[in-house]
């Protein structure tokens, strides 16, 4: 689903002693298909970016439009918004609040309309997809899982509605490195599926690089790049101003440069870093 | 959200935000006695002053104090209501069964609409100029003679403390977490009254677990960090009666005097006052 933003700006506490001008002046378009990256320093306003998606900050200046609906205009259809733009928030476990993991899950389907049976259907299969056992998992509370799999719970509670646009603030943080991969892979998975686009909020550059085929980077409210990670990671001046750091394989390839030994292809992940060496070695 | 996390706090560079804590304290409750004083509308206008300066050398807008009106209006409203429909005057202007409209009772609840209004500026204006901690802070200060009766007067202090620390954190909290259901298509605003208390559980569980599992870190992060081993705590900002606050205390014990003054009419300085007094000093 095609996402527009123009020229959009936000201001928290306006006209007060406490204003603070979050998102200043920022354009962007995501293509259906694309797995876009958010990065910048804490406090950059990617968090506030990414709740004007689906209508959770009101609009104060710009435009936005996710695919069909336009959210400036006066009547926005909400429920067909958040149904279409699924978003799964900073430390999602904590907002688990059902007796059992079961009827969490389909807390999301059954209010966007959804019968009973639909709800249910969608919970056992959204269950599966971050890989927990629908038949063990399903009568327990959500209270008595490890913290891994609570926010594996809450994963499946977002994508049980099946939306187009999935947002993902900083999924990873917090888990252990398997549960990590685990999560990203499913991600990507899914996008074979209903959701085509998917949107990734992210310190972890490593998971920037290899997951996303577009990144845009904020700078204190203002956008100040949208590239390709292969692009992002060639330009020194902007890693360097945002404090954003290399993935790892970025920075062996500048090492290696510095050596003297320069990979002509970009390296993203350890595959195509290995390859690129590979090819360096024998050619 | 952020002016949650300082109650009404507005920041500025006062003679009144450099106060002491304590001083300012003690002034709100000279205040309150002053308020209660008076007696007269000049009296009132003395008070009135007292407030409007307050305000000025707080630096905070006037609106704003004005503002802090607006909360209690349904108070405002049915007290004067009350007080002009009920008081038992002399001069009766209309009457219906019990109902007695005089012109005492009009002056009466002109009076006390007046008196309550004074009441929340002044007080507010604490509220403005000082942080929640340091309210915390001076009360403690002010109560500790109350340690001689084996009243834990630090312990209250430190539960005060804390549980005005957490109000900001859980209101964001509760924002958050309202964000998060709404984004799972929950609706907070609409549907009956019953309908709208049930939409409040996915809120309201989540809320308390994460309320248990913070006070529990806390406790243990309080007894990690030896909490309560000693005795006499030191503390990290030490509070200082200054000039300032003497010029406060000064300032404010000269309107009292002024407003005890007033409704004495000066005991008699002026033997015949004139019409225009007269108005004012029912
Ligand atoms: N509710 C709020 N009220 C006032 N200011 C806020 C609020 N939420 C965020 N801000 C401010 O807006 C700015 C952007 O915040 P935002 O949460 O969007 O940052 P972020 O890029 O998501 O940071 P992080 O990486 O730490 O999650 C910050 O400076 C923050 O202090
Ligand atoms: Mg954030």
């Amino acid at each position: 689903m095609r996402i527009e933003v123009k020229d959009l700006k936000y201001v928290y506490s306006p006209k007060s002693p406490f204003e603070k001008v979050a998102l200043d002046g920022i354009s962007f378009t995501v293509n259906s298909g694309d797995t876009l990256g958010i990065v910048g320093s804490t406090g950059s306003g990617k968090s506030t970016l990414c709740r004007h998606l689906n209508a959770l900050v009101k609009l104060q200046s710009g435009e936005i439009t996710v695919g069909d609906i336009r959210l400036n205009s006066k009547r926005v259809d909400l429920k067909q918004l958040r149904k279409n733009v699924g978003m799964l928030f900073q430390f999602p476990e904590y907002q688990l609040f059902a007796d059992t993991v079961k009827k969490d899950v389909e807390f999301g389907p059954l209010n966007f309309g959804f019968s009973q049976a639909e709800a249910e259907e969608a919970a056992k299969r959204a269950l599966e997809l971050v890989g927990l056992d629908f038949d063990e998992v399903a009568s327990k509370s959500p209270f008595e899982l490890s913290g891994g799999q609570m926010r594996r719970v809450a994963i499946a509670g977002v994508l049980a509605s099946r939306p187009s646009v999935l947002v993902l603030d900083e999924p990873t943080a917090g888990l252990d490195p398997v549960g990590k991969r685990e999560i990203l892979e499913l991600v990507t998975a899914l996008k074979s599926g209903v959701t085509d686009t998917v949107i990734i909020i992210s310190h972890n550059m490593d998971e920037i690089a290899e997951f996303c085929n577009r990144v845009i980077v904020l700078d204190d409210g203002k956008l100040i790049a949208d590239t390709t990670p292969d692009e992002l990671f060639n330009r020194s001046d902007i890693v360097d101003r945002t404090e954003l750091d290399y993935p790892h394989t970025v920075k062996i390839k500048r090492l290696l440069a510095a050596k003297g030994v320069d990979l002509d292809t970009p390296a993203l992940n350890a595959k195509e870093l290995t390859s690129a060496i590979l090819r360096r070695v024998k050619g | 959200m952020k002016d949650i996390s300082l109650g009404q706090f507005y920041p500025a560079d006062s003679f009144t935000h450099k106060m002491d804590p304590r001083a300012k304290l003690v002034l709100v409750i000279a205040f309150i006695v002053m308020a209660f004083l008076a007696k007269n509308f000049l009296s009132y206008f003395a008070v009135l002053i007292c407030v409007v300066s307050a305000t000025l050398v707080s630096r905070i807008p006037i609106m704003k104090v004005l503002k802090s009106i607006k909360a209690i209006i349904f108070i405002l409203v049915f007290t004067g209501i009350l007080n002009l429909l009920f008081y038992n005057g002399e001069t009766v202007l209309w009457q219906w069964w019990r109902i007695k409209i005089s012109v005492e009772g009009i002056i009466f609840s002109v009076k006390m609409v007046l008196r309550l209004v004074l009441l929340v500026m002044g007080t507010t204006l604490l509220t403005y100029t000082t942080t929640p901690t340091a309210i915390t802070d001076g009360m403690e200060s002010l109560m500790k003679p109350l340690k001689y009766i084996k009243v834990p007067v630090h312990d209250i202090a430190v539960i005060m403390s804390i549980a005005l620390r957490f109000i900001p954190i859980i209101s964001e909290e509760v924002d958050k977490i309202m964000m998060a259901q709404k984004a799972r298509g929950a609706a907070f605003d609409n549907g009956g009254l019953l309908k709208r208390a049930k939409a409040l559980l996915p809120v309201l569980i989540p809320l308390f677990v994460s309320a248990f599992r913070r006070a529990e870190e806390l406790a243990l992060a309080l007894d990690a960090r030896c909490y309560n081993a000693t005795p006499n705590r030191t503390r990290y900002k030490v509070m200082k009666f200054t000039w300032r606050d003497l010029v406060g205390l000064l300032g404010t014990a000269a309107f009292i005097v002024l407003v005890v003054a007033l409704n004495n009419n000066f005991w008699g300085a002026y033997a015949s006052p004139a019409s225009v007094w007269w108005l004012f000093s029912v």
